[in-house]
């Protein structure tokens, strides 16, 4: 057991150096010259070279990549080519406003839909059954722009309910500018989730101990609410620890529509503006989120179910 | 079953009861209106501010506009009066300037003071008073190139031994700020003495530019580069805070010096309102917030909902909003106003005079010019809120001429057809692909699928690429871009600002993206920059359009005529975007706004 | 003795007919890869760049969708945008599903270094964040469908190799392997003529999941600007257009567009359902 907990952990290394390989291939070799952008519309020739050997852009690749990986190891990524700003002062300032929008977001969506995935495996076979099945699929089949721009037209402009977008840094006064962008997370991320942990709960009531349950007399809501779901939970929880790692990007579209200052607004941002050092920075912290998530997942599965074989 | 349906009802009703909490709580809480910023103006960026440090993101146009009211140049533009003109700022008075055209003496006024910042140690955090020396110093830091600003063009080969300095510090890599320029000195406390090179009629102008503005170097020392978010400056406004890509908000100055609002301007000044407060001391409100909305459809909707003051209105809504030249009565009722300015711009798609197939064929680049149907363009993206360009220069500018045609720019498909012929390329026979570089997103991508669609008419081929506006100046920098769509604003009211474009010393990485290179009017140009305004220079500004406008480098477009709405609240606005300290001038009027927000 | 299965796709096909809804779905899914074809020939939808001076004009006889900004027929954008849609699915498949086929096999059959090294690699992929793998890929290769192609193409093929893999490693200890190892066949023929045909209905399944997953992401490319070059109708393009459209009561343009992708998208998520059920039940939750 042991071995295995040390194998697993090591093995975040070589993943996460294989992530810094190939961000660095991509945006320092393949990727366009940073040095045009900072100088602006008026940069000369000297400045051109003073500016590249600031940025370190002539020293050979290696020293490079090794420069960028103590970056990663310090978590000091620098500064904005865009803005000039400290990578890691952005980050603390984005995380804030992007975590107010996804946690509850995410929370809500969770909880409502293994509230709707029970009640469909209770009803399974049923007309409901399909029915919001195949409603669920319609509504992921429509892209979260269509959802954006629709709602933020209607529910914003024109019945204004909500605000239009904006945000409020304070503690008390930023939620109203998150519940329309929240809603529309929720409903969009709805459709999948339902339909995973409907089958998930589906493939627990047709265990044996289920029909052993039933048979010794108990109702079918003691079945589903204290033997079904609890098994039921296992792999749900390791499902929504593995999106966990997501949510730190807030959702780009919903921030950078809305006007909220997140991690998310953040990387459209730099996207816009060839931000290297911070799509770079992105890229690296949100497998760095998704690796260790995955090995805490493993990790948590292992000592919980011993029914597990570990390869 | 009995147990089921309890169990759904139970269900549905914990639903609902949550569902309904969530759209209450974000229906109640919307009318917040937070009364603190109620007599602050509440202004929306289209583009996000990049910093406050004058010599780095000074040449930003909005990132210019914000620092704009917290530092001060010496010279500043006159409000009201138009054609507007230099006065002095900072300055005490015009400066005097030797017979030779090369030394400038400025007076520094006295009794302004810089903002209260911790930065400001020896005198425990207030704010130290305003010398000659530390115009020398922001100055410096222009030239410092460590700074890598944008705005040093001002000053290099200008002002005597500042391209030195700064070839010095290049050299050894490191920048002594002790070093003296031989052309900055200050030999008193309030005098400041400027040496030029060379007659530079325009240095004025320079003096009012953001580059220009002081800034202690306390702030420097004490904040590093952080201080690009943390401006000190002397200005009307004081910096409060930034959320970055939100909000950016400015209190009012406690200890600003003495200003006042204009007691004169242009005649109709006085029957448009514009005259109420002269003569009262500036700033006229408490703050400014500026918000930061890239997305045009939520700008658009706040304004609506009486979040900002003022608008230009978005080529979208226009139509339903103004019938005939007139606002509809929906919006008069909410006592929104109407008005309507030119502004010194031009939009145009530059030609690369290096590129092989455009830039050695003036048939080619003149076909191009004449197959674009401008009206139609104005009609569809600019809800006919534009004139057609007909040469590099915009109206209110000293140059500009109302009555020049430009032979080139009428929208004639005959004519273009035999251009293209004479070009070589019979109906667009034997002509590859051309390649139009844009700057991403919306409006610009449809008014290049027009520009795609006019070119197909007469068999041009166009390939449209959008870029990053770093991929964008990368390409056009690098001389790699075949067609590009830019605009260019004026930044003072000189035709020079657009002549410049067109000189081959500018070339890229320089302003002339176009890389246009013409020895003939290269002397034209180096004649007229050293003439005051004269109708002997004029001569010499339209014989330089004449050359430019037959050899096309540009397909001139429009010069864009804004309608702004602003609310009835909101007083004093008046246009020109030359000017970027124009907050302090607008007054909110806080019992009329109460009552007008509540028709909205 | 196992053999490859030949009868599990008589089988397949017995329970995925019964299955009605996902019969109306591939219909559906026919009707528009008929278009896609008939449009990609040029032989409907051609005016679709036609300009009028009809600009926004609403649904009309004429115009069955209305018109947009140029006074183009907004059917006939809606319908090259399918041909753009399909072409997505299409060209990613064909470029993702022989990488992730082939890493898949190569991990799974030789085990070992190989698989470590594969296994290492996509796990690395895997481990960034999807939207921003292929936005980089965008910034290196340019803009245009051909990127858009390419970039969702090489960032899309982990989950099959994945699965790929763990059907490799199933079936290479599998008593017909051993027989053809007896009768001499090499590890390319053994994998390729031998293993590959029983993996087939998991590249089938990845296939129709596809085509969803490039349909949306392109929508998000294109509003982001980094999507199809202008000029091109793609539904992306049209949601784009409709967010400055809409304010000024302009909804049929965000209306064809979300509509004709709503049926697509929808009709391949249930006909990939129904897949899975035809082919192999106890994929369900994998795929």
């Amino acid at each position: 057991m042991l071995a295995y907990v040390v194998r697993r952990t090591l093995y975040v290394v070589p993943v996460v150096l294989g992530v810094t390989l190939i961000t660095f291939i991509l945006f320092n070799i393949v990727g366009g010259n940073p040095v045009y952008q900072k100088l602006g519309k008026h940069g000369s020739a000297s400045e051109i070279k003073i500016l590249t050997h600031e940025m370190g852009l002539d020293l050979p690749l290696t020293q490079q990549y090794l420069f960028y990986l103590k970056q990663c190891v310090t978590f000091d990524f620098g500064r904005s080519w865009s803005t000039n700003q400290e990578i890691s002062s952005m980050i603390k300032a984005g995380i804030g406003p992007s975590l107010s929008l996804a946690v509850p977001a995410f929370t809500a969506s969770v909880l409502l839909s293994i509230f709707v995935a029970l009640g469909l495996a209770f009803f399974r076979n049923s007309i409901i059954d399909r029915l919001l099945v195949v409603t669920s699929l319609g509504g992921i089949s429509i892209s979260l722009l269509v959802y954006i721009i629709f709602f933020q037209y209607t529910l914003s402009y024109k019945l204004g309910v909500f605000p239009i977008s904006g945000y409020d840094t304070s503690w008390s006064g930023r939620w109203e500018y998150l519940i329309l962008p929240g809603i529309i997370w929720v409903i969009t991320s709805l459709g999948n989730e339902v339909l995973l942990y409907r089958t998930i709960i589906l493939d627990e009531i047709f265990q044996d101990y289920v029909r052993t349950a039933r048979a010794k007399g108990l109702s079918e809501k003691v079945v589903l609410f204290k033997h079904v779901l609890k098994n039921a939970m296992i792999p749900i929880i390791t499902n929504v620890v593995l999106e966990i790692p997501f949510l730190y990007t807030g959702s780009l579209l919903l921030e950078n529509f809305f006007g909220i200052p997140g991690l998310g607004g953040m990387t459209v941002q730099a996207l816009a503006n060839s931000d290297f050092p911070v799509i770079k920075t992105m890229t690296y912290v949100g497998s760095l989120l998704y690796v260790l998530f995955n090995l805490l997942s493993d990790l948590s599965y292992a000592l919980v179910d011993p029914r597990i074989e570990l390869d | 079953m009995v147990g089921g349906d309890r169990f759904m009802r139970r269900y549905f009703i914990r639903f609902s009861i949550f569902f309904l909490t969530v759209v209450t709580l974000g229906g109640c809480s919307n009318n917040k209106g937070d009364s603190r910023f109620d007599n602050y103006v509440h202004e929306a960026i289209v583009a996000n501010v990049k910093g406050f440090d004058p010599v780095v993101s000074g040449e930003d146009l909005y990132s210019g506009i914000v620092m704009g009211q917290v530092y001060e140049s010496l010279l500043q533009y006159n409000y009201l009066e138009r054609p507007t003109h230099v006065e002095p700022n900072l300055a005490d008075g015009m400066p005097q300037i030797s017979k030779d055209g090369t030394l400038y003496t400025f007076k520094i006024k006295k009794g302004v003071y810089f903002n209260d910042d911790p930065c400001f140690k020896a005198t425990s955090g207030k704010g130290r008073e305003l010398e000659a020396r530390d115009f020398i110093y922001s100055w410096k830091r222009s030239a410092d190139p460590k700074t890598h600003s944008d705005t040093f063009w001002m000053f290099d080969g200008k002002v005597k031994g500042m391209t030195e300095w700064r070839d010095a510090a290049s050299k050894t890599g490191v920048t002594d700020y002790s070093l003296p320029i031989e052309g900055l000195s200050a030999p008193e406390k309030y005098t400041l003495q400027i040496k030029l090179n060379k007659p530079t009629p325009l240095f004025l102008y320079y003096m009012t530019m953001t580059g220009s503005v002081a800034l202690p170097h306390e702030l420097a020392e004490f904040y590093g580069p952080e201080l690009q978010n943390h401006p000190v400056g002397t200005g009307p406004y004081k910096f409060r805070s930034w959320t970055r890509n939100a909000e950016i908000i400015f209190d009012r100055n406690p200890h600003y010096r003495e200003a006042y609002y204009p007691s004169k301007g242009e005649e109709s000044d006085k029957a448009n309102g514009l005259l109420n407060d002269a003569g009262k001391r500036l700033p006229l409100n408490d703050g400014v917030v500026f918000t930061e909305v890239v997305e045009t459809q939520p700008r658009w909707l706040n304004f609506r909902k009486g979040v900002y003051d003022w608008i230009d209105i978005p080529k979208d809504n226009f139509d339903s909003i103004v019938k005939n030249g007139e606002l509809v009565d929906e919006l008069k009722n909410q006592g929104v106003v109407l008005t309507k300015w030119i502004d010194p711009d031009l939009t145009f798609e530059g030609l690369n005079m290096e590129d092989p197939v455009i830039g050695k064929n003036k048939y080619l680049r003149q076909a191009m010019s004449m197959a674009v149907d401008t009206s139609e363009l104005i009609e569809k993206f600019y809800n006919g809120r534009a004139i057609a360009a007909q040469g590099p220069i915009p109206p209110t500018l000293i140059g500009y001429d109302p009555k020049r045609i430009d032979p080139y720019r009428q929208f004639n498909l005959e004519k273009a057809k035999e251009l293209l012929k004479k070009a070589g390329y019979p109906g667009g026979k034997g002509l590859l692909e051309l390649v139009y570089e844009i700057n991403s997103g919306g409006v610009y991508r449809q008014m290049t699928e027009f520009f795609q669609q006019e070119m197909a008419k007469i068999g041009i081929k166009i390939r449209i690429n959008m870029n990053t506006w770093p991929e964008f100046l990368e390409k056009t920098k690098a001389r790699k871009a075949q067609i590009f769509g830019l605009a260019w604003s004026a930044d003072y009211p000189d035709a020079e600002n657009y002549l410049q474009l067109f000189y081959s010393k500018n070339a890229s990485p320089g302003p002339n993206n176009s890389n246009y290179n013409n020895p003939e009017f290269d002397k034209l140009y180096e004649k007229a920059s050293i003439m005051l305004d004269s109708p002997e220079r004029n001569k010499l500004y339209q014989k330089m359009v004449d050359l430019v406008v037959e050899d096309c480098p540009y397909i001139f477009d429009v010069h864009r005529k804004p309608h702004i709405l602003t609310h009835g609240w909101f007083k004093n606005y008046k246009r020109n975007f030359i000017i970027l300290n124009y907050i302090k001038y607008y007054r909110i009027d806080v019992a009329e706004k109460a009552a007008l927000r509540r028709k909205l | 003795m196992e053999k490859p299965s030949i009868g599990l796709w008589e089988e397949a096909a017995q329970r995925f007919f019964k299955n009605k809804l996902a019969v109306v779905c591939l219909i559906i899914i026919g009707f528009y890869s008929l278009l896609a074809l008939l449009a990609w020939f040029g032989l409907i939808a051609s005016d679709y760049s036609v300009t009028t001076p009809e600009s926004y004009a609403a649904p009309s006889k004429a115009h069955i969708f209305g018109t947009d900004i140029f006074g183009r027929d907004v059917l006939m954008r809606t319908v090259q945008g399918v041909r753009i849609a399909i072409s997505i699915g299409l060209v990613t498949s064909l470029i993702a599903i022989p990488i992730g086929v082939f890493l898949g096999a190569l991990a799974g059959y030789f085990g070992g270094r190989v698989d470590e090294l594969i296994v290492w690699f996509y796990t690395t992929m895997d481990s960034i964040p999807d939207l921003l793998k292929i936005i980089s890929l965008t910034f290196v290769l340019g803009r245009g469908l051909m990127s858009v192609y390419i970039s969702i193409g090489f960032t899309t093929w982990v989950n099959l190799c994945r699965l790929v893999r763990g059907e490799f490693l199933k079936h290479k200890s599998r008593d017909y392997v051993h027989a053809a190892s007896a009768l001499g066949a090499s590890h390319l023929r053994k994998m390729f003529i031998h293993i590959l045909p029983n993996v087939f209905h998991i590249i089938l399944i990845n296939f129709s999941s596809r085509f969803i997953l490039g349909i949306k992401t392109e929508v998000v490319l294109s509003y982001l600007g980094l999507g199809v070059e202008p000029g091109q109708p793609s539904w992306g393009i049209m949601i784009d257009d409709a967010k400055l459209e809409l304010p000024r009561g302009v909804w049929w343009q965000l209306a064809a567009a979300t509509f004709a992708m709503f049926f697509l998208v929808l009709a391949f998520y249930i006909l990939t359902d129904a897949l899975r059920e035809a082919l192999d039940p106890k994929l369900r939750n994998k795929t």
